[in-house]
């Protein structure tokens, strides 16, 4: 008995050695990740998680607008595909489908003229905060964190995404380019039957 | 003649001594064949950098003339030991590949190499070990012929290109090695350290725990209380080193199974259905990427090689961890690599030594090995090992 108890008492030994000597080396032998690299995949994750993006933003010190981000799968030239239509209060729509439409509908000719990228950013469009801010987690580099603001460039514009201190949560954005600014404050959102129809009612293609 | 099987059971004295001298004409035989196929696999990977293809990898792979044998996992391992780990959740990421060999990355590197340098030195150099350790283990089982010419098949297997790349096979087949010979000698503190290590650098170094295990239960009466504890020990070793694995990723990443969602996002999700798509999706696969053919090839010469190993009184635990090796990523739904996972089941070398035992086999499997090793290495910018 007394000599099983040795058996045991020992294999536990080993084991718990080897768990704990393993962890150590890992602990000692490997970097951990940057915490701008852990903040980026936690803001993409939550971004990845909704579909339906509602965001109240202002361009280069311009009136306040109201806007709705929708991810969904649409009909474009005979096949479905992925992508987002932002739409905003006054009823202009923006509509982004892999892999090369882009068309717009509405609204005044200054919201025509903006960049369909600015307006998307702020508009808080999920995916294409997600991929990029995946891209760059990804890269381990091109992003910051500061006072729980990730700073990362997309193509031609510099976001910086603050996220809620305790969830990681994206809560507003700055886009900066060289010709304008903007910020605007997001807030997630389910989709519903409701938002799919109004939308697809409006968009220059058929809706999902 | 003296061999490698006696290290470690001699007497000290003049009698080691002369037994070291004896056991150098081995180790330069081993080094013999070791030199002979890294220098197959050096001369055609500069031929690949010099006259292409240049296939999928990237031209930074391409940017030395040993740079195709840091590509495709070479990457990933590189990544870990820079940055460390990273789960992105739905995305092909680094918690899929094991610790062991980026922490040895990372430690060549602190010693002034870089990545690369030390990713291939350690490949290289681990795989000359794994030579030694798999001549002595085969030596101390099947004596002197089977070890010499299961050594020199592995040292020129067509599949074994991966032993000279920026990937941990040549690190986990020593260890396995090293920690089943350390169990036969009755030496259970260095198996349970050296099953541990295989296991922190590959999965498939679970798998020597079978052997093991039988091997402890073979010396049961031989062992004191302490030694079988530390035998025990030695078999749960590796699913401990996983658990480490598992523990650390918790603490760094707040996953512990993250590497398991990680093998999901290459393609690894393990179903009990999953061999069964394997062959419904092989016409699929084929028509996707015809490359899938040189992996179910693999799996057909591994077990033709296991049921020689069978046959040749190589004993279940062996066949057993060798089959499990082979077969069990079936069970993810693909074929992908097996060719390369098979490197660590020491019964398939076994098996071949068992058919070699004939002259014109055995001048036969030499004289393909060697224009196969090097035929796959041009393959390898095309597609993944």
């Amino acid at each position: 008995m007394k000599a099983r108890g040795v058996t045991l008492g020992v294999a536990g030994a080993v084991v718990a050695a080897v768990l704990g000597a393993g962890w150590l080396v890992q602990r000692t032998a490997l970097p951990a990740p940057a915490r701008a690299t852990l903040a980026a995949v936690r803001a993409a994750t939550w971004l990845q998680r909704y579909r339906l993006v509602d965001s109240t933003f202002s361009i280069g010190g311009g009136p306040v607008m109201h806007g709705q981000c929708l991810q969904d799968w649409f009909q474009t030239g005979g096949r479905r595909n992925r992508g987002a239509a932002l739409r905003l209060d006054d009823g202009f729509i923006l509509l982004a489908v892999q892999p090369h439409t882009l068309v717009s509908r509405g609204g005044s000719t200054a919201e025509r003229s903006l960049s369909p990228l600015v307006l998307m950013e702020l508009g808080g469009c999920p995916r294409v905060l997600a991929r990029r801010l995946d891209t760059v987690a990804q890269q381990h580099r091109g992003v910051t964190l500061a006072n729980n603001a990730l700073t990362f460039a997309l193509k031609a514009t510099r976001v910086t995404l603050t996220l809620d201190p305790g969830t990681g949560k994206p809560l507003a954005l700055r886009v900066v380019t060289r010709d304008t600014e903007g910020t605007s404050h997001i807030r997630f959102a389910t989709v519903t039957t409701r938002v799919r129809q109004l939308l697809s009612r409006e968009l220059p293609v058929y809706g999902s | 003649m003296a061999t490698l099987e006696h290290a470690g059971s001699v007497p000290l004295g003049p009698r080691r001594a002369e037994d070291s001298v004896r056991r150098l004409p081995v180790l330069a035989w081993i080094a013999g064949w070791w030199l002979a196929g890294r220098a197959v696999i050096v001369l055609t990977v500069i031929a690949v950098h010099r006259f292409g293809p240049s296939g999928w990898i990237r031209h930074v792979a391409h940017a030395h003339a040993l740079g195709p044998l840091e590509a495709w996992d070479g990457r990933w391992y590189r990544t870990v030991a820079d940055s460390g780990y990273l789960l992105v959740p739905g995305r092909q990421s680094d918690p899929a590949f094991f610790p062991l060999f980026p922490a040895l990355l990372r430690a060549g590197h602190a010693l002034g190499l870089g990545y690369a340098t030390a990713g291939l030195v350690i490949a290289n150099v681990g795989f000359l070990v794994a030579l030694v350790a798999f001549y002595a283990l085969t030596h101390a089982l099947f004596g002197e012929s089977m070890a010499r010419r299961a050594t020199a098949y592995l040292a020129v297997f067509p599949f074994g290109y991966a032993f000279s790349m920026m990937y941990p096979e040549s690190i986990v087949l020593a260890l396995i090695a090293l920690a089943t010979l350390a169990a036969l000698r009755m030496r259970w503190g260095w198996a349970a350290g050296c099953a541990a290590a295989a296991a922190l650098a590959r999965p498939e170094g679970l798998f020597v725990a079978l052997p093991l295990a039988v091997l402890a239960w073979q010396q049961r009466h031989a062992l004191s209380p302490r030694a079988r504890g530390l035998a025990l020990g030695a078999v749960l070793a590796p699913v401990a080193a996983i658990g480490s694995f598992s523990l650390y990723l918790g603490t760094v990443l707040g996953d512990p199974m993250a590497w398991s969602q990680a093998q999901r996002a290459w393609g690894r999700a393990f179903s009990p259905f999953g061999v069964v798509h394997a062959f419904e999706g092989l016409g699929r696969a084929f028509a996707h990427d015809a490359w899938v053919a040189r992996d179910v090839v693999a799996v057909v010469v591994y077990l033709v090689l296991l049921a020689a190993a069978a046959r040749a009184g190589v004993t279940w635990p062996w066949l057993l961890s060798g089959l499990v090796i082979v077969v069990l990523p079936l069970f993810s739904g693909s074929f992908d690599s097996v060719g390369r996972f098979g490197l660590l089941a020491p019964a398939a070398f076994w098996g071949l030594a068992a058919l070699g035992r004939d002259p014109r086999a055995h001048r036969l499997i030499l004289g393909l090995s060697l224009p196969l090793l090097a035929v796959a290495i041009v393959t390898l910018p095309l597609h993944f090992p």
